[in-house]
């Protein structure tokens, strides 16, 4: 078998905002300062630009500005600039407007807008300077020479269900690059190596993840004003849990909304998916639903651990920018800005870096500075103690957060939270005793096929699509699956799921757990909240998955 | 051998349907676009074929600006060069228009055979092959299963209702649309990628007046009016009385 | 008038034609037009006699050596001369694979407006116009012709009813209509027509289908189903879970990740409906669904439902089926 080789000066694994950002900034530099022409590739497992896309989205234009000084002329899709604010306590069928909204939840200046439609222009601007985009090339594995990045390999194509390479094979390309970026996302498997294998996450706080679900509806005329933006707290989570919902209403009846669920619950039996529809069923939700029609769904994670969790973000030949190094606001719930912020820095960065002729970690970790003297820094450290304080419950949390704002976050001491997210889900009988009779989620709700759904009519709606015929790209420890995780945690896989990927089936030799590996929308939640630990997703072929026209 | 290959760009497969709110088209801002399914078969032939015989594929399509991202597929699945009629206009444009236009810009290429997919998702008029085949004065045959070029002579495999099939023999120049699943598609490289930016894509003005056939007066969601009818009684009773309506009502028996 | 082309194919008229006749004459009735002619090219003396005892119009038989075995060049150099006799101010065919071969080009000859794929008749008296399927079926367009020529009508096969043909008081005359055809014009060359096991089962082709779902419970319970399928003179098929469970081939998945099927009648044993299902049945004619769980999604699509137990019910069908 002859593998192809390329070579390329950057390249950029993931074409999402962090990546784009740091591929147009790479060709404004070359533009700018010139010298020997730098070819720049993107890497992305969407077949199309922003196919693969999801966020609420509220976007800060604060480093858009700074990117794409005249976004507006090359036609940016900012469906409506934010007009009012509003943020609502909910109890189960009551809720409670705040009358002020807190600093951090106020939008004045920001826009809302459809991060698919919004990365699908971003990679337009990419190509219109040079760029190689390639799409539906998922990266598979880092490559390095000792201690160095040098590369990524993509995944082979053409690989029916039992390994076996089908009359298409085509297989993975070995792309090297003086410089590779990891913009993979959120739980990105590329950066989860990189992690592991170079300990870059040594003497962080342990990373913090939630599970965002949302749903894009068309909604009657005149329901909610374009340009609304409403965040609640509170109902259907519990004291305990973190999370909320938001709803953003665009032109035209379009109207996107959501519910995130922090990803350190302790309940196992608890279902993010129930949570999302109990929130829909809440009056407040309902009534600007009724009579309209679902026409996207989605989910994916996001991290939340903030500033102390954020790894270090260079190494011997590479960069980790975006979503991939934690670069997320939580108590604003923004990240878009961030992740296009880390982008540039690192194409500033490695650009120099290449024209120095060094890209060793150290030349590398100019990047660490760019980022300590911008924005993202005076943005993330003051809140940095937020998320983890979430930890103690609600009110703890809001505490922390008002006095976050308030002191800008001039603590002496940082909270220590110092257990990852799935290690503090409980077992059933850890959580409930012996009372518990069935395993049902705890949160159920009624699907009406109208206003709540189930997952799989969901899964139909993510527009998820994957070759049928190729091995699974969730690869599971079936052995801890069944004789462990079932017993004590009653296979929460099967409810922290979003996409009903995992299902146990009741056959007569016994329960079997099958894997719909078809219907995984991306959202990495399986890879995160595992008990054990024994789900780890990989790449499937590439160009499968959801497409989040829209969202 | 020369080699044109007709491809559409239509909404992706698991696109939602929002109308315009005239309702005679399709709202196309928010619509994510693909190569057409079937079309993507032809293509896949036309490269097979000039692998085994030689010469050049051009990729031909007939769009609004966007279809640009097709003619881009499938130049990095390794066709030669493009030609694009551009008219934003052609985006709802019907069969006979479509099939003038493509027809038109063509000609003068003078291909030795022209490959089009069945239909398109779209629209699905199954008409623009056979019309582009008659207005170029080639002969024709649809739904395609093999291809055989023997000596400047072509034989092909066409797929009848039922499980039947047919050899047909014609010369060349011709025109065949080719059935779905006929081969089996090859992926994109990414050395095929790169290349693409560098071939031509040469871009040809829409002939004026060109008559459409039909017009589009308005578009539905299909709607369902039946009403369920539940049969009750014991599994006896209700088999029984399902057996009847079937045979009586229904007549599906 | 209009002029129904009818099929046939060695000889045996295609059951296809009868459906375009039934489309003929809704036609008729929705634009006023009175009469009706039917013609049929080839050696096809028993297909026009069949077409004429049915008596809904006069029909003209179109032979001629070129067009003993079809090709598309003999059937257009033919049928133009006969439309340009004729005159008529529609042209119905079925949408068969025939049609779809030659029609747009002798409706482009004839430099007339051509709508395929029709399953409805709509407009007004003067101006009629037809529903279409378009984007895969997730849209309904109603169409309407422009320009002049007659306007050349495609049914879909299964959108209107053989059995609902008006037939005349007596038989139809039969004409012989002569054309003039160059034989060295046609340049296809057919050879002659076989059968081929199909390589996969291609259950869009298939005129009832029986589909199991997770209801089944166990792949030894198959059979149930079977008898079913044997009963009905159907095909079996299934939900996903039973293709991914390995109890049936992938080959027999109906769904967005399988075969989309749109038989005569569809029977659902099992069957919840969940919407991937849905999309892959739901244009069949008549579908039937039987479930122990009243709230299945799949009664929002059914025609006739019984709530209840499947191994209960499936057997007292297949005896009630064998009964007659």
């Amino acid at each position: 078998m002859t593998r192809e080789t390329l070579e390329v000066d950057v390249l950029i694994v993931g074409g999402g905002p962090a990546g784009l950002s740091a591929a147009i900034r790479l060709a404004q530099l070359q533009q700018q300062e010139g010298g020997d022409p730098l070819s720049i590739a993107v890497l992305e497992k969407a077949r199309d630009a922003g196919a693969h896309m999801l966020s609420g989205a509220v976007l800060d234009p604060s480093t858009l500005r700074d990117l794409i000084p005249d976004f507006a002329e090359r036609g940016a899709p900012l469906a409506a600039p934010v007009e009012r604010d509003r943020v609502y306590f909910l109890a189960q069928s009551s809720s409670y407007r705040l009358p002020i909204i807190p600093p951090p939840l106020r939008n004045h200046g920001n826009y809302i807008i459809s991060l698919n439609a919004f990365v699908r222009w971003l990679a337009g601007q990419a190509e219109g300077q040079g760029i190689d985009f390639f799409g539906g090339f998922a990266g598979q594995t880092v490559l390095t020479d000792g201690g160095r990045v040098i590369g990524v390999r993509t995944g082979d194509r053409g690989i029916d269900k039992y390994g076996q390479p089908k009359p298409t094979f085509e297989p993975g390309v070995d792309i090297t690059a003086k410089v590779t970026i990891f913009c993979d996302g959120v739980r990105g498997n590329l950066t989860k190596e990189l992690l592991r294998t170079f300990q870059l996450a040594r003497g962080r706080q342990p990373e913090q993840f939630a599970l965002g679900i949302k749903e894009l509806w068309d909604v009657p005329a005149g329901r909610l004003e374009p340009g609304t933006v409403i965040h609640s707290l509170g109902y259907p989570l519990r004291q305990d849990e973190f999370g909320g919902g938001f709803i953003y209403a665009m032109p035209e009846g379009r109207v996107s909304l959501g519910f995130v669920v922090g990803l350190d619950y302790k309940d196992p039996l608890l279902d993010p998916h129930m949570a999302f529809n109990r929130f829909k069923q809440h009056p407040l939700v309902a009534r600007l639903l009724e009579g309209g029609q679902m026409v996207r769904y989605g989910a994916k994670a996001l991290p939340e651990g903030g500033w102390n969790t954020v790894p270090q973000p260079y190494l011997d030949g590479a960069l980790i920018a975006g979503d991939a190094g934690g670069f997320l606001n939580s108590m604003r719930l923004k990240g878009i800005h961030l992740a296009m912020r880390t982008g540039m820095l690192a194409a500033e960065s490695a650009f120099e870096a290449i024209r120095a002729g060094d890209t060793s970690a150290a030349s590398l970790a100019r990047y660490q500075r760019k980022i300590d003297a911008s924005p993202v820094r005076a943005e993330l450290y003051p809140v940095r103690n937020v998320h983890q304080a979430f930890g103690y419950g609600l009110l703890a949390g809001l505490a922390f957060a008002g006095l976050a704002v308030l002191t800008r976050g001039r603590w002496v001491e940082d909270v220590v939270h110092g257990e990852p997210g799935h290690e503090r889900m409980q077992t059933l009988t850890g959580y409930y005793g012996t009372r518990l009779t069935a395993l049902t989620p705890s949160n159920q709700t009624a699907v009406d096929r109208r206003l709540t759904f189930d997952k799989v009519t969901g899964v139909h709606y993510s527009g998820a699509a994957h070759d049928e015929d190729q091995p699974s790209h969730l690869l599971v420890h079936t052995d801890v699956c069944s004789a462990i995780c079932g017993p004590e945690y009653g296979h929460p896989c099967t409810r922290f799921c979003p996409a009903n990927v995992y299902e146990i089936v009741r056959e007569p030799a016994g329960p079997r757990l099958q894997i719909n590996a078809s219907n995984c929308v991306h959202c990495k939640t399986c890879d995160i909240m595992d008990p054990y630990a024994v789900i780890t997703w990989v790449p499937p072929e590439g160009g499968g998955g959801p497409q989040y026209n829209g969202m | 051998m020369k080699i044109a290959v007709c491809i559409k760009q239509v909404p992706a497969r698991e696109w939602q349907p929002r109308l315009r709110d005239d309702k005679a088209w399709i709202r196309e801002q928010d619509v994510s676009y693909e190569m057409n399914e079937p079309d993507a078969y032809a293509l896949e032939e036309s490269l097979r074929l000039r692998e085994k015989h030689g010469g050049e594929v051009v990729v031909c399509s007939a769009g609004p600006t966007r279809v640009q991202q097709v003619l881009r597929e499938a130049l990095a699945r390794g066709a030669d060069r493009a030609l694009h009629v551009e008219d934003e206009s052609l985006s709802s444009a019907d069969a006979s228009v479509t099939a003038a236009a493509m027809a038109a810009a063509m000609a003068d290429e003078k291909f030795d055979l022209v490959l089009t997919g069945l239909q398109s998702d779209d629209q699905g008029h199954g008409q623009t092959g056979v019309v582009l085949a008659e207005r170029l004065g080639i002969p024709h045959s649809t739904i395609i299963m093999e291809v055989q070029i023997e000596g400047g002579a072509l034989r092909v495999k066409r797929e009848l209702e039922g499980g039947w099939f047919q050899w047909i023999a014609m010369p060349l120049p011709a025109l065949l649309t080719i059935q779905s699943g006929i081969n089996q598609l090859r992926y994109a490289t990414l050395k095929g990628i790169m290349a693409a930016k560098k071939k031509e894509i040469r871009k040809v003005a829409l002939p004026a007046g060109l008559q459409a056939g039909q017009q589009i007066v308005a578009l539905s969601l299909p709607s369902r009016a039946k009403q369920t009818q539940i049969i009750g009684g014991s599994a006896a009773e209700a088999a029984k009385e399902l057996v009847r309506r079937l045979r009586e009502e229904a007549r599906a028996l | 008038m209009i002029l129904v082309i009818a099929e046939q194919r060695g000889g045996e008229l295609n059951r296809a034609t009868w459906e375009a006749l039934v489309a003929a004459q809704q036609l008729a009735k929705r634009a006023g037009v009175s009469s009706m002619t039917v013609a049929i090219a080839g050696d096809a003396a028993a297909a026009a006699q069949e077409l004429a005892a049915a008596g809904v119009g006069e029909v003209l038989t179109v032979a001629h050596p070129a067009l003993v075995s079809y090709a598309p060049d003999g059937y257009v150099a033919a049928l133009a001369q006969v439309i340009q006799l004729q005159s008529p101010r529609f042209v119905v065919l079925a949408h068969t694979y025939q049609a779809r071969d030659f029609v747009p080009a002798l409706a482009t000859r004839l430099n007339a407006p051509l709508i395929t794929d029709a399953t409805a008749i709509a407009g007004a008296a003067d101006a009629p116009t037809f529903m279409r399927p378009m984007f895969q079926g997730k849209l309904a367009a109603e169409v309407k012709p422009v320009g002049g020529g007659p306007c050349f009508v495609t049914f879909q096969i299964g959108a209107f009813r053989a059995d609902q043909l008006q037939r005349g008081g007596g038989p139809s005359t039969i004409t012989p209509i002569a054309v003039t055809i160059d034989a060295s014009a046609i340049r296809q060359a057919p050879e002659e027509p076989f059968q081929e096991a199909a390589r996969a089962v291609d259950l869009s082709q298939a005129a009832r289908i029986v589909a199991v779902g997770r209801g089944i419970k166990s792949k030894e319970q198959l059979p149930v189903a079977e008898a079913l399928a044997k009963a009905l003179g159907a095909e079996i098929a299934a939900s996903r879970p039973i293709c991914d469970s390995g109890w049936l081939p992938m080959e027999r998945q109906i769904g967005s990740s399988g075969q989309t099927v749109a038989p005569k009648l569809y029977v659902a044993l099992g069957i919840s409906g969940a919407i991937q299902h849905l999309v892959g049945m739901k244009g069949s004619r008549t579908i039937v669904a039987i479930n122990k769980d009243a709230d299945a999604p799949i009664f929002e699509v059914a025609d006739y439902g019984i709530v209840g137990d499947l191994f209960e019910i499936v057997p007292a069908m297949v005896a009630e089926l064998e009964k007659a």
